[in-house]
């Protein structure tokens, strides 16, 4: 395997492809609009404005917005022919982590929900 | 330049083939296989995590009457630690920028400042974790704790192991200059960095910011 | 100094494993001795440990599982013995404790040290082959891969000489695998063993995705591919999915035995539940990971011996990468009895059902593959066919274990043992047997002896049913599995007939060392003179037999599916071969000690964490990592294969070629 001009069809995860401006311009709008997610998450869990129960669902739609963020701007995944088996291989790798976080999560709850109760020893402690 | 295992002039060229879509004009230079297989590997180390993300979510609750989330994370110190291990993925990525144009005292300098925000972020966490430990809340208190150290403190193992690439990186870049083969181990190494602030979105809001809400 | 090392860890008191080490010990210092001496040693270093050449490692993987194959096998026999022996009164031969390692021993090696390693070795060896390419994605990695595996093989039957092996069966279930539970160093030999085996493992995954997907000759689309490398790659995926779920579970538990944490204890807040979840997360993909590759060297073999393409080449792409998928889907019904409750059993069960769907259109399609064709009965057709009639029963237990009442009654009794015997032997031996008698030729330059191939082949076939057909029966009846001690008599008559079907293996595990010692003994018999022994349809049989260190001369360019079987058809029509290319040298990556040197200090490191050494285990760990930055020092990573060595073999090529049309055309 020898190396010669890039491949028109393929590009390289995370390789900077073109001019030093439009690449430098890349991480720093990358930077700041992480800066201003992360900033507005910390806000989101501390502040009493927002309704109780939508917050969780909010910092994980923020969580994955910065994740995004970070995928195209720093890792310039795009959504062009040139990057087509990144975007698959990026796309099984995201299945099969929802599968065994939710799978896992689905199952734990379940079979918690069918453990009988706890022996009255140590109810005691469970109660915080 | 040797062809290698390329032979363009080979009496059925690529031209006569049909030209059927993606990956089929002969083997992809080493610039695309190599990063391509490193983020396959960074696919496979992120579903590690959310193994051990699994495993935080069903013991988040198991804390055997020993302290809870509320009682232990400082949000702070948490806030500090995020933006330091972001400003290194965007000096990690400047850092890339001058290793593309072979300048030497521009790659090190930005890897330089990448490797000492890294160590703000370890040092803060190996601050919260030994606090932590002096006070009882300990990995071994408890299956939520044990939790919590290993899946914040794998990420950490993973820092530290970047960390200690960027040395290795910046002494061989020293050594002998911007080969090829260097520059593609630069360009995996930021892989890396950058997949390492990833997985850090997705730890400090799960189990810092969400795991404290009132 | 030594940590909990000490000379009680020798089984001096226990006669089975004391003799055997004597006589494995004496075997390996003989064999080395003997390499020394006869001044094999330089070829053995530069031709093979340190060799980066796909088919070279593919060759050594095959020799590990063969080996393995005859450890795992020993602990079967001593099993079915044990089990045949202790009915009623009888108390059999094998205590518990040494029973319960025994069964461990069996299931560990024979899944991570012979079935993976057997599937590996022939992925090695012809996946880029038949993609018309010189060599993997990452050379050096793939030779790291193997050397890493082979040091979880070495540190597993270590076990038997030093300490003790788990007693937890193949999956080491807390909480019994727990400190608590197994205060002894056998857990720790596992665990050290797989997490060491688990990166080579994962790395072989990344390496063969990034091949298949990257690395093909000119003109190669991906449904030009053919069908063995698309389950390569079905399978490779897997690898890279499942096997850090493997590792973090594996080192959750190491935490909770080394450090006191409480992942699965009983005290603390742990969940041992949690860790059935996970495991079998890993563990299901784990199957298909070895069962997608057997059926691809299904669909070569049917193709090949039916003188036909592979009937319905896109839904046999379809049904592996729906398999591939679902295979992540289904993982609860290896624990339908913990308690998840009827909703999560339903959904699991119905989805493990559906699993059957894609395998049955694979099916389907290669009895199609043989219908109309002309069909050769060699000895891999034979496993084909043994497979079709074994594998097809043994998915239909599987379906009927799928369905959550149905289980309730026979999870984890002899019917399940029955069961996944029945699709791993009928599957993936079956499957490897065949792929080894198939491409046997291309790596060694001569066929394996006929007849000898299809005893071995009877042996397995009626040796399989008489085993574990008796075992379906004892299962219905409530036979519980590994036990040590069977209490009713009345089953005294199946399981004499089960030891008896074990014997039928094990002439069929002698005979196949007798087989290679006879072949090749004979082999200028069976030379494969023209690089095409079987009058293939991929590209592996273009080259000559074995192929030269970079298989092709010129990486041949593909202009529709089955590319060699168009281009032997046309050279046969107009009785010449293709224009002869312009010839160039060719790059090809250098040898390396690196993968042999960070396995040895990984063993180092292994063994050193499992007795407690801890000064041992640092210096292991820094030795491992030290010779990637000493490798990755390197300036040259290549060298040039001269272009007057390239033209000579490739006209030595196209002259037996040539001669073999001439034989053709004229003998039509």
């Amino acid at each position: 395997m020898t190396d010669h001009e890039p491949d028109a069809l393929n590009v390289a995860p995370g390789a900077p492809h073109d001019s030093l401006y439009s690449e430098t311009i890349s991480y720093v709008i990358g930077l700041g609009l992480a800066l201003l997610l992360t900033a507005i998450s910390f806000w989101v869990a501390s502040t009493g404005l927002l309704w109780g129960p939508g917050i969780a669902v909010g910092l994980v739609v923020l969580a994955i917005a910065q994740m995004g963020i970070h995928l195209v701007f720093f890792l310039h995944i795009t959504s062009g022919p040139d990057n087509t088996n990144n975007v698959l291989a990026l796309a099984f790798g995201v299945l099969i982590v929802l599968l065994v976080m939710i799978g896992t999560i689905w199952i734990m709850a379940h079979l918690a929900a069918n453990m009988g109760p706890p022996p009255a020893i140590t109810n005691l402690q469970m109660q915080h | 330049m040797t062809a290698g295992t390329e032979a363009p002039t080979v009496g059925l060229t690529h031209g006569a083939s049909e030209d059927t879509g993606l990956g089929n004009r002969g083997p992809q230079s080493k610039s695309i296989v190599v990063p391509y297989g490193f983020w396959l590997f960074v696919l496979s180390d992120i579903v590690l995590f959310s193994a051990l993300f699994a495993t935080y979510a069903s013991l988040v609750h198991a804390t055997d009457g020993g302290p809870v989330t509320n009682q232990l994370f400082d949000r702070r110190l948490v806030a500090i630690e995020t933006v330091a291990l972001l400003l290194s993925s965007f000096t990690c990525g400047l850092a890339m920028i001058a290793a593309k144009r072979h300048h030497m005292t521009g790659t090190q300098a930005w890897l330089v400042v990448t490797g000492l925000l890294g160590l703000v972020f370890l040092s803060i966490e190996l601050y919260e974790f030994t606090s932590m430990i002096a006070e009882g809340a300990g990995p071994q208190r408890s299956a939520f704790l044990s939790a919590f150290f290993t899946l914040v403190g794998c990420h950490g193992v993973h820092v530290t192991a970047g960390l200690l690439w960027i040395g290795t990186m910046m002494a061989q870049i020293w050594a002998k200059g911007f080969r090829q083969d260097i520059v593609r181990r630069l360009l995996c190494l930021s892989i890396f960095w950058h997949a390492l602030d990833i997985i850090w979105v997705a730890i400090f809001t799960i189990v810092y910011l969400i795991g404290t809400l009132p | 100094m030594f940590g909990k090392l000490t000379w009680s860890a020798i089984p001096f008191d226990q006669p089975i494993p004391l003799i055997t080490s004597m006589i494995v010990i004496v075997a390996v210092l003989g064999v080395l001795a003997w390499v020394y001496w006869k001044g094999h040693l330089p070829y053995l270093w530069n031709e093979w440990i340190t060799s980066t050449d796909h088919k070279r490692i593919g060759v050594m993987y095959i020799v590990l599982a063969l080996l393995m194959l005859v450890r795992g096998f020993a602990d079967a026999i001593m099993m079915r013995a044990q089990q045949a022996l202790a009915v009623g009164q009888s108390q059999g031969y094998l205590p518990p404790e040494h029973y319960n390692q025994i069964f461990s021993a069996h299931g560990t090696i024979m899944i991570f040290f012979m079935a993976m390693p057997f599937v590996i070795g022939l992925m090695n060896f012809v996946v880029p082959l038949q993609l018309g390419v010189r060599d993997v994605a990452f050379p050096t990695m793939n030779n790291v891969s193997f050397w890493l595996t082979a040091s979880g093989a070495l540190l597993v039957n270590l076990s038997l000489f030093i300490g003790e092996f788990a007693q937890t069966g193949w999956l080491a279930f807390p909480p019994l695998s727990e400190k608590a539970f197994s205060p002894g160093v056998g857990v720790d030999y596992y665990l050290v063993a797989l997490q060491i085996s688990g990166v080579g493992t994962l790395l072989t995954g990344v390496n063969f995705v990034t091949t298949i997907l990257k690395i093909r000759a000119p003109g190669m689309s991906y449904l030009r591919m053919p069908v063995f490398c698309w389950t390569s790659l079905a399978s490779n995926l897997l690898i890279i999915a499942a096997f850090p779920v493997l590792t973090a579970t594996l080192a959750l538990l190491m935490l909770d035995r080394y450090l006191g944490f409480h992942f699965f204890t009983n005290d603390g807040g742990g969940n041992s539940m949690l860790y059935m979840n996970l495991i079998w997360i890993w563990g299901h993909p784990e199957v298909y990971i070895l069962i997608l590759p057997a059926f691809g060297i299904f669909s070569e073999v049917v193709s090949t011996f039916s003188g036909k393409p592979l009937f319905g080449y896109r839904s046999m792409v379809f049904a592996t990468l729906a398999i591939c998928i679902l295979s992540f889907m289904v993982w609860l019904h290896h624990f339908f009895t913990m308690g998840a409750g009827a909703d999560v059993n339903s959904i699991f069960g119905i989805a493990s059902m559906l699993i059957a769907i894609p395998t049955g259109v694979k099916i389907f399609n290669w009895l199609f593959t043989m219908y109309g064709g002309r069909v050769r009965f060699t000895v891999p057709m034979y496993y084909t066919l043994g497979f079709m009639f074994t594998f097809a029963m043994g998915g239909l237990t599987g379906v009927l274990l799928a369905i959550p009442p149905i289980d309730f009654l026979v999870h984890n009794s002899l019917f399940l043992v029955a069961h996944f015997h029945h699709v791993i032997i009928g599957g993936v031996v079956f499957g490897v047997m065949a792929g080894y008698t198939y491409w046997f030729p291309k790596a060694f330059g001569f066929t394996l002896d006929e007849r000898i191939g299809k005893a071995i082949f009877w042996c397995w076939f009626i040796g399989f049913h008489l085993a574990f057909m008796p075992l379906y029966v004892l299962g219905l009846f409530g036979a519980t599995r590994r036990m040590q001690h069977i209490a009713d008599p009345t089953w005294q008559p199946w399981l004499d007939v089960a030891l008896v079907g074990a014997l039928f293996i094990m002439l069929a595990l002698v005979l196949t060392f007798v087989q290679l010692a006879y072949s090749i003994k004979t082999r200028d018999r069976r030379r494969d003179v023209t690089g095409d022994p079987w009058d293939g349809r991929t590209l592996e049989w273009l080259t000559l037999s074995p192929p030269p260190h970079y298989n092709f001369a010129v990486l041949p360019d593909v202009h529709g599916e089955e590319a060699y079987w168009t281009r032997k058809q046309t050279a046969i029509r107009e009785d010449q071969l293709i224009e002869e290319p312009n010839y160039q040298p060719i790059e090809m990556p250098l040898n390396t000690p690196t993968g042999v040197i960070c396995a040895f200090f990984a063993s180092v490191c292994g063994f050193a964490v499992i007795w407690h050494i801890w000064w041992l285990a640092i210096l292991g760990l820094v030795g491992a990592c030290a010779i990637f930055v000493w490798y990755a020092w390197r300036d040259e990573h290549e060298h040039i294969i001269p272009v007057k060595e390239v033209r000579a073999n490739a006209r030595e090529r196209r002259r037996i070629r040539m001669e073999h049309l001439h034989e053709l055309s004229q003998s039509t």
